[in-house]
């Protein structure tokens, strides 16, 4: 069945993911993989729209140069046809001073020919920028001192 | 073929905000229903974790007092035997200041006997509390970036 098969290339995928393995991790991908992550460019300058297994490994590598212990439970994961869709916690220790983020994370897979051609993810982001700054920015807001 | 209840829910949850009609959709959610939409509650009280089905409608209720939806738009959608998992573009007016604002959900269903059993909603926040605001959010440079 084919959606079994699509969530084992998923399940391999985050896998190796987590492991740092990047190689493993594009060998499951196609030559023209496109990965979008909905944040803020100007926090996470390495996120945003990456097209091919070049700018995708870019992405991955910059991220891990940041964070280390990445992990992720999967916690619902749903497939149709070629189509794959995780609900993930995924776990982070910050390289410069050990703390740790953890934030759920949807991540929506497109298969082609059983390589995964599309990955698009959608976060908390208020909630991240928050543990990756280190403030409490809903007080800031209130107070007006995150306001321009 | 038996229709999905995703589709049921999705017409009753779109007319409990729209027209405040909320019966139909009680109808539909299990009174043991796990319930989370991943947001800043301080900011969007109707945001959050709630458990069961009374505390699920009046959640409903708040956000009906607070937007309209005036476009949804399905950009991926998988459906399960009792799952389903959807990515939609909504397009939202606040009720108060009819200001546009525009987000993308990812939306995790589970049924139970064709009622909604379980939902995880994530959402770009950081996005959606600029558009609240009316403008972009100036950080403070503390702590370490991404």
């Amino acid at each position: 069945m084919i959606e079994h098969i699509n969530k084992q290339r998923v399940r391999k995928l985050l896998e190796a993911h987590a492991a740092g393995d990047f190689d493993a991790v594009l060998a499951h991908c196609s030559e023209d993989i496109e990965h979008f992550a909905s944040a803020p460019i100007d926090i996470f300058p390495h996120l945003g729209r990456r097209v091919g297994k070049a700018e995708v490994r870019q992405m991955w590598e910059m991220t891990r140069s940041r964070y280390a212990d990445v992990r992720h439970e999967i916690k619902t994961m749903i497939c149709e046809g070629d189509q794959v869709a995780a609900d993930l916690r995924i776990f982070l220790r910050k390289r410069d001073n050990d703390r740790i983020v953890q934030y759920d994370l949807a991540a929506f897979y497109t298969l082609r020919d059983g390589r995964i051609s599309r990955i698009r993810e959608i976060m908390d982001t208020f909630d991240l920028v928050q543990q990756v700054l280190e403030c409490d920015l809903g007080r800031l807001l209130i107070a007006g001192t995150a306001r321009p | 073929m038996t229709e999905h209840s995703l589709w049921r829910l999705s017409h009753a949850l779109h007319r409990a905000i729209n027209e405040r009609h909320f019966d139909p959709l009680a109808e539909l959610i299990d009174d043991d229903i796990d319930w989370a939409i991943y947001g800043p509650i301080d900011m969007f009280p109707f945001l959050g974790a709630r458990l069961g089905k009374e505390a699920v409608l009046d959640a409903i209720r708040q956000i009906a007092d607070h937007v309209r939806i005036r476009k949804l738009e399905r950009e991926t959608l998988m459906l399960g035997d009792s799952t389903a998992a959807t990515m939609v573009r909504c397009a939202m007016t606040t009720q108060h200041s009819d200001k546009p604002i525009t987000t993308r959900l990812a939306q995790f269903l589970q049924f139970r006997a064709g009622k909604l059993a379980r939902l995880r909603i994530l959402i770009d926040t950081f996005d959606l509390v600029e558009q609240t605001l009316g403008h972009p959010i100036d950080l403070p440079r503390i702590g370490s970036f991404a």
